[in-house]
Parts: C-alpha cells; structure tokens; sequence
C-alpha cells in the first residue's frame, strides 16, 4: 500500500481531537459536579417539593369530668368508611378513576345498605384538592354498617374504616353554659398551615371551659408525610407523628347536685348556683333554660343557630353569670351587716315599721309589720325597718360592703361571659351624673334600684355569711392532669380574704336567715324541709315600669345552718314572690341535697362550738353564741 | 490466536463489558414499580440484546476491517436504500417513520446507516487515490454524508442526523485536508446557529426551517421556565433527578423521580438513563460512567494512532468521534445543557438496533486494532 504524504500530518491532529473531546467530557464532569455536589440542597429541595405532602393530623382533644369522675365532656370515635383512590386508579382522563370509584361506591352499598353520598362531582373535588388522602365516602356509619363491610366486604378494593375523634357532651342540656361547646378550627396560626399541604382541623374550644381552656385541652396535632407519585396518588407514608392528646379537667362540679338543680328549677326560666362555702366550689351552676351543646359538634346549621340566637327565651344566655338582675330583699342580710359596723347597736334596734312609709314627699306603701328588730325584720323581710336602718348608716357604708363583698365586679368563676353587674357607688354617681337621695338609699336598703347582681355573685356573698366571713372566689376548676401526666395537679382554693363582721352581727344576720325558713312566719318557709335545720332569705325585686307586676324572684339559702355545706343563690324570672315561688323550688333542690348529706354521713349533729375537721367553724344557732377561732390575717373593710 | 489476544484491546473490551453490565442493572432500576416487583422483561430483553451485540463484536473483530474497503460503496448504498424504504413502509410512531418492524422486533435503520456512512467516508478518504487537499474532495464528502443527514432529517429524527455533522467535520480534519475551508465552515455553522437562536428568542412564531416540536425543544432550552409541565418536564425532571442524586445517591432501586413517575417511564430506560444512574448513584457512579466512556473513546484514538492503514485510522477515529458525540450530546442533554434530542446513550440506553450497530462499530475498532502496525 502507498504510503500517503499527508499522513506525515495525522499524529498532532489526532491528539489535538482527542484532547478535544476529552475536554468537552471534563467539561460534562464539572457540570455533573456542580449539579450533583455543590447544588444538591436545590434538586434535593425541588423534588421533595413535587413529591412530598404534609398532612396534619388533629390533636386528642382532653376530656373534662366533674368532681366524682364522671365525663361532662368526651371524644366519641367516629366511623367513617374511606376511599383509596390509587388503589382504583385507572390510566387514562380522571373520569375513567371516578368510573373505578363509584363502582366500589355501589358495592360497598350493597354489601352495608347504605345510601351513596358520594357523587362524581364530590369525587372529583376530591381529586382536585386532596387526592393523597382517603375519600370519605360515609361519615359516622353504625356498628351494624360496619359488621357488614367487616364481613362481605373484605374484596372490595381500596377500601378501608377510618376513625375520627369528635366530642360529645353526655349531659349536654345541664351543662352547655358552664362547659361551651367546641367547634371545627380554622387553621389558627398562618405560620402554621402554611407548613401542611392538607390540614385536617381538630375542634377548638368556641365557648365555656371549652374555649377557656382551649389551650390546655387541645392535644398536639400530629403529622403524615405522604409521598405522592406524577399523578399525585398517595405512593407511601415516609413518617407518621402520632397525634398527642390534650390535659384533662376535674371540676368542682357535682353532676348529682347539678341534676338536682335541674329538677328543682322544672319549667321556670332562672338560674342556681350552688357553691361550697368552705372554699367557694362551684357544686352546680344552672341556667334555664338550656340548649344542647351537641348540636354545634363539629358545626351548627344555621337554622339551628338562628334558632337559638333569637329565642326569646334566651337559652344561651347563662343567667347564672351574665343575668344581672336587681336582688330585691336578699341584700338586706348585707344591709344588716353593714349597719351593724357603723352602730353595734343597729342590731338590737327596734324600729316600727308600719305599711305606709314617708320619703321627703314620696310615700311608699309595703307590708306593715310593727315594732321589730334586725332579727325579726329579716324574717319578715320589714322594708320600712331596713329604709330607718339605710338612712341611720349611710348608704356609703352599704355601698362598700356590697363592692368588697364581691358584688359589682367580676367574682372570676371559670365561666365565660361573665358580667359584673353594678354597685352604685361614689365613682358611679359622679360619672353618671346622678345626685343621691334620701329615696336612693331606702331603694338600696331593699335591694332595688341601681344595684344589680348576678347570681353567682348572690351566692358568693351567702357563701360567706355561711363561713363567717370568708370570700372565696367560686372555683370550677378543681384540678387539672397535664397532657402525657397520670395524676392530676390540684387548683388552690382561692380565699380572698375576710370580711370585717362582727360576731355579733354575722350571728343575728344568720339568726334572721335561720327565721325566714324555720319560724312559721317566716318569708321562706314552704322551703322548709323537715328534719334539716337552715337558713335563707327571700328578695322580690320589681323591674322594668313600676306596676306592670314584673318581678324576678330569689332565695339565698345555706345549709345546714351550723356546719354550712352549701350556699345556695336561686332565680326564677318573672314569679310571684321569692317565698312563693322560689320557696318550693328551693325545697326540692334542698330535700336531695339533706338526702345526699344523710347518705354520705355529712350530716354531723352539732356538738357545742368548735372546730370542724374541715378547719371551717361551727356557728351557733343563737344569736350571740358565735365564737371565732379563725386565723386570718387579712381583714377586710 | 494466543498472539492476537495478546494484541487485542483488553482494556477498551474491559469498559465495554462494565457499561453492558450497568446497562442491565440500571434498566432493571428504571422499569422497576412501586410495589417493590419489576417485571424484568426488559431487562431481559436488554441481555439478549447485549450477547448479540457481543456476538457482532467478537465476528466484526475477528474479520479484516480490510476487508470492507472493497464493498464500501455497496454499504453506503445499503443504508441509503433502508433509509429510503424506511419512510414509506416503516412504523409509523407520534408521526415519525424510524422503525423497520419484523415479528415484534423493531429495526432502526438511521443507526447502521451512520455506521455505513463513517465506513464509507473512511474507506473514500481512505483511498490513496482520493486528493484530500482538494476542495472537491472537501465538498463530495459533505455530500457523502449530506445524503444520510436529510433522510434521517425526513424521518423526523433530526437529533440523530445532526451526529453526521462532527463526524464528517472530524474525519476531514483527521484525513489531513487544509484547515482554511474546514474553519471557514466550522465559522459559518457558529455563526448560523446563533443567528437561529437569537431569531428563536425575538421570534418564536416565525422560523422558517423547523417545526413547531424542534422549535419548542429549542425555545425549552433556552428558557428552563418555559412550560415545565409540557416540553420543558423532560429536562426539569431530569435535571431534578441528576441534581438530587448527591454525592453518592439515593441508592439502587431508590430513585424516587423514577418510582414516582416524575421521569417518565417511557424515557426513563432508553434516552434517560443516565438521570437514572445518576439518581441512584450520585456522582460516583455519573463520573465512573463518563470515565468509562473516556476510556471507550481514547483507545479509538489509540487505535487510530496505531492503525497499519488510513481506512483503519478513520474508521476509529470515526467510530470514536461517533460515540463521543452521542454521549456527550445525551448526557448534555440529560443535566441541561442541550436541547432535548432523542439521542441515546451508546450501551446503556435500552434498544436492540443501536446496542447492535454500536458493538459492531465497536467491533471494527478492535478489529483495526488487533491489525496495527506495532
């Protein structure tokens, strides 16, 4: 072969190729490195973007019992027959996938007899917004539906029992003001949400301790990375962080007490609060009437909740709290008092108290009643008595035991909507420009007027002419278990300090309460309940125009009367009289509460004065046999 | 025999055996389903495949390329002819005629025609009686492969055309023609392209030569934004594949871009699967194979260096500048730095015809070398 000339010349261009090419390959290497090394994080990032989904599962809500233990607010699991949708998906447009699904929606049909709720268009919504989470295709399906699927059902594909917590109230009526109700969440925090590709919402607390303690009930939500293939179909569960379940409550309440509260209230509208005056326990606290709070779970149609709103019967108005009223005759027991620290000698005053009562140039027509003292004009609940009384002390002094006796402002009860009602005092006149008159202070004598009070505030201030002068702030909340604890973490009482009464004038104040139930003329006797020694007063208070005969009725009662167990503030709107009304009400609510006394060996007979293991004293039934051993430093003025 | 497998090219053959073994491995990867089973077929097939291609190499390498000078023209012609027939009797796909489909095996015959076209180009430049220094020499060889260009151009399969380009450029220069009508084309191609590019840019609607879907590829190139979820996806979710594969990868079957279907499955084993390397192995495995590669294409340099004849150094070099230009355009392609081209990846990618005319054209380079001078 002929060696040609040119080939003189191949050696450097071939090296000159080769180490074209191998640079171009270097040049690929760099690229790899950078793409594969140095920005990693960014593919990394991207992908995890495209293929990664966070769900958010909802915390346990915790559960709130009353002071025996028994559930006031529980999670109920809720069956729910879901969906997989990878596991029918079919190549193709979406509509062959919702062809698959409503195929198995009409077996699962068959096999359980339940009617679809599913329809294409829901599937497809489905599709659209959360394809990598199950399809529910029957929310809360019976035990019997679920036999059946568990049974026939076991071929049907991609089909599985799904469990959801929601809440429930078992004893809803009775307890809808005091524990609210919770409602479905909106993602609370932006910051929050804005993690999750779906966010599946637990309950949140819209009212009540529900809402109070929203906090500490709601559990810690958990979460789910779902990797999802092109088409967005659930691959597989890459992590799983289980939800947490919440803290749980322990009231003070007392559901038997609560219950019998219910029962004694019957079709009146008002309210009762029972409270433990040897720490201000809220036993029970009713207001008729009331609404089911299992009805706004996990959300209230708004028929229902137009239902509700403008009911003229008010039901979700909690009268126990949030119903200011005036209080009528059951503030002269704290008129009495009053007096009493301005002139000792107020208590044994006697004072005629005729029917027909002169004020500047009003006259006032009452009931006459005679000559009587403080003790007997709190039996018959003698106006004119306490309008000479008024008028000897002052109304400053009244005014300022009514404020530091709790009244006028907020008593603090874990219990939302809370009003404060009102205590005409100094700061008030001035800032609404009224004068005050003579005709002022005998309206305050008898609890009309001005003032205004809510009942739990009238049984704070029974509760502590019970104790002998101990305020207490009314305590719901007994204890309470962390999330995650075994035993619960007790909530102090909270005793706010004492009231400077004299022995001398808690006795003939207590005296005169004992009277009104126990002597035959008293105002409050058809409360009288046999075989149980105690103590009340009875308050009617006009309200609105003078004359059109609107009245709200009340009792305050304690008992028994010398180791008080209970303070009791009672209010039924628009009644007769508090003796009349109120009066048998009280009785039936008093009678269980004896009966529950005697059962659970509460009852101890006094035994002279002295100390109760408690540590709260005995007060003797006689006027001045009233001794204090208390220790307590504070004193209130 | 004992004396030709002493010549013969034991490292080029070690890098061949290691990318026919990956190949598998890695095809078996991308085919593989969630659910943890692959169906395997094609990894199969890709074996079967894989001792053919063996089979063509071991009998190419023991023939005497010299053998083919002689027949040269009838190989061209050859090519050209099922190049022809191909666009009237051959599969039609998305609307491109590549495929010959004999029984349920599908024949591509642009990839032998290419081969044909650099045995032919260097058996012609080869030939002592061809004038290399003339510019007619110069101008027939681009009519040489200018023949082959537009008739894969026709079948639709422009990428794959475009390999004609380097390689006749290339062979010239290593023919030892003057390198003043070599630059001043090299010159004016640069200069078209740019003037494609920036008329792309301003001017997308109006191109004169190309259409729409090389237009798109283009334009996608240009712009990585641009419609990632139609012409732009490809090359997104490769990029995304390569770029998250780290240093060392995700592991073997663990390739989420691909389980997941973000590389599409019909890609994924044949003009993707680097990115499925890629994925899997990071950059460990995504360097070792463009080493392998290296290796591949500088012992046919070596074997052009060494030839006992022109033909036998333009038919490595020809073969070498073939596979360098398919893997670099693939890879290049794959971690975004080209167009998207349907080339594949010479070894790896799944395919029966161009697994055969590679190990044949492979075969030629070992047949030269077991030839050499020295």
């Amino acid at each position: 072969m002929r060696i040609r000339r040119t080939d003189r010349h191949y050696m450097p261009r071939i090296v000159l190729m080769t180490g074209g090419m191998l640079l171009a390959f270097l040049v690929l290497g760099i690229s790899l490195w950078r793409l594969q090394v140095t920005n990693m994080s960014t593919f990394e990032n991207r992908q995890q973007i495209q293929s990664l989904r966070r769900v958010r599962l909802p915390g346990i809500r915790g559960k709130i019992y009353d002071r025996n233990g028994l559930c006031l607010a529980d999670n109920r699991p809720v069956y729910s027959i879901a969906l997989f949708l990878e596991d029918v998906r079919r190549a193709g447009p979406w509509s062959r996938t919702v062809d698959g699904a409503m195929e198995v929606i009409d077996k699962v049909a068959n096999v359980t007899g339940l009617k679809p709720e599913m329809d294409r268009a829901g599937i497809m919504k489905h599709i659209r917004l959360r394809l990598p989470l199950p399809l529910v295709l029957w929310n809360d399906i019976g035990p019997q539906s679920m036999a059946r699927l568990a049974e026939l059902g076991h071929d049907i594909p991609g089909v599985d029992v799904y469990t959801q917590a929601t809440r429930i109230y078992p004893y809803s009526p009775y307890t809808s003001h005091l524990l609210g109700y919770v409602g479905r969440a909106d993602p609370d925090t932006m910051n929050e949400e804005k993690n999750y590709s779906y966010y599946l919402p637990e309950m949140n607390g819209r009212a009540g301790l529900e809402k109070l303690f929203d906090p500490f009930l709601r559990g810690e939500a958990g979460g789910m990375l779902v990797q999802i293939d092109v088409s967005g179909y659930r691959h597989g569960e890459l992590a799983h962080r289980t939800p947490k379940a919440g803290g749980d409550l322990k009231l003070t309440l007392d559901m038997e007490v609560q219950l019998l509260a219910r029962k004694a209230l019957g079709e009146h509208k008002g309210a009762v609060v029972v409270l433990d005056p040897n720490n201000g326990d809220v036993l029970a606290m009713l207001s008729a009437p009331g609404f089911d709070a299992n009805r706004f779970v996990p959300y209230i149609t708004s028929k229902d909740w137009k239902l509700l709103s403008e009911d003229p019967e008010k039901p979700l108005l909690n009268r126990a709290v949030a119903g200011v009223y005036p209080p009528g005759s059951i503030f002269k027991p704290l008129v009495g008092l009053a007096a009493a620290m301005v002139n000792p000698e107020a208590l044994h005053t006697v004072y005629d108290s005729p029917s027909v009562f002169r004020i500047g140039r009003r006259v006032v027509h009452t009931t006459g009643h005679g000559e009587v003292d403080m003790r007997e004009a709190l039996k018959v609940s003698a106006n004119v008595y306490f309008f000479k009384t008024a008028l000897a002390c002052g109304p400053d002094i009244i005014l300022r035991q009514a404020l530091t006796a709790g009244l006028g402002k907020k008593t603090g009860v874990e219990v939302d909507f809370e009003q404060s009602g009102l205590v005409p005092d100094e700061k008030w006149q001035q800032e609404n420009k009224k004068g005050w008159s003579d005709g002022d202070t005998c309206n305050l004598a008898i609890g009309q007027g001005y003032l205004g009070v809510t009942p739990i505030q009238m049984a704070m201030l029974t509760a502590t002419i019970a104790n002998g002068g101990y305020l207490y702030r009314p305590r719901l909340v007994q204890a309470y278990r962390e999330p995650g604890s075994d035993t619960y973490s007790p909530n102090p009482e909270d005793r706010i300090g004492k009231m400077s009464w004299s022995d001398a004038a808690l006795a003939t104040v207590r005296g005169g309460m004992h009277d009104v139930i126990m002597e035959p003329d008293g105002t409050g006797t058809r409360a009288a309940v046999d075989g149980l020694d105690f103590a009340g007063k009875t308050g009617t208070a006009e309200y609105g125009v003078k004359g059109e005969g609107d009245k709200q009725t009340w009792m305050i009662a304690f008992a028994p009367f010398d180791n008080p167990q209970y303070a009791i503030a009672m209010l039924i709107e628009d009644g007769n009289t508090g003796g009349t009304t109120v009066g048998p009400c009280l009785k039936i609510l008093m009678k269980g509460l004896y009966e529950k006394m005697k059962r659970e060996g509460r009852l101890v007979q006094r035994s002279g004065v002295g100390r109760q293991e408690s540590g709260f004293p005995t007060i003797g039934k006689n006027k001045n046999d009233f001794s204090n051993h208390w220790k307590k430093p504070e004193v209130l003025s | 025999m004992s004396r030709s497998l002493y010549r013969f090219d034991w490292l080029m053959f070690f890098a061949i055996a290691a990318l026919l073994v990956i190949s598998c491995l890695f095809i078996y990867s991308a085919d593989y389903r969630s659910g943890g089973h692959a169906s395997g077929s094609l990894m199969g097939r890709q074996m079967v495949w894989a001792l053919i291609g063996l089979g063509c190499y071991s009998a190419v390498a023991a023939m005497d390329y010299r053998k083919l000078s002689s027949m040269h023209w009838w190989i061209y012609l050859a090519g050209l002819i099922s190049l022809v027939l191909v666009l009237f009797i051959g599969m039609s796909v998305y609307g491109a005629h590549r495929w010959f489909s004999f029984g349920g095996i599908t024949v591509q015959p642009s990839e032998f025609a290419k081969l044909a076209s650099v045995l032919t180009l260097a058996a012609w430049l080869g030939d002592p009686a061809t004038d290399v220094e003339r510019l007619k020499t110069f101008i027939l060889a681009f009519v040489l492969a200018g023949v082959p260009f537009l008739l894969i151009a026709a079948e639709t399969d422009l990428g794959s055309a475009m390999v004609l380009l380097p390689i006749v450029m290339l062979l010239l220069f290593c023919a030892g023609v003057p390198l003043r009508p070599l630059l001043t084309l090299v010159g004016a191609g640069v200069a078209a392209l740019l003037v494609l590019i920036v008329w792309l840019r301003f001017f997308p609607d109006s191109c004169p030569f190309l259409t729409d879907y090389q237009k798109n590829r283009i334009l996608v190139y240009l712009n990585v934004n641009q419609d990632p979820l139609g012409a732009g996806w490809n090359k997104l979710q490769s990029q995304i594949a390569v770029g998250s594969g780290g240093l060392f990868g995700k592991g073997y079957l663990k390739g989420t871009q691909n389980i997941l279907g973000f590389l599409p499955r019909t890609v994924a084993p044949t003009d993707f699967i680097y990115s499925v390397v890629a994925e899997e192995s990071g950059f460990a495995g995504s360097a070792l194979l463009l080493g392998l590669y290296t290796m591949i294409v500088v012992r046919c340099m070596r074997a052009a260096v060494v030839a006992r004849d022109t033909f036998g150094r333009l038919l490595a070099a020809g073969v070498g500048v073939l596979i360098f230009s398919h893997v670099f355009v693939n890879i290049a392609m794959t971690i975004g730095l080209m167009p998207i081209t349907g080339l594949p990846l010479p070894l790896m990618s799944y395919g029966g015809t161009f697994m055969v005319s590679t190990m044949t054209a492979l075969g030629l380079v070992q047949s030269v070398y077991l030839r050499r001078r020295i």
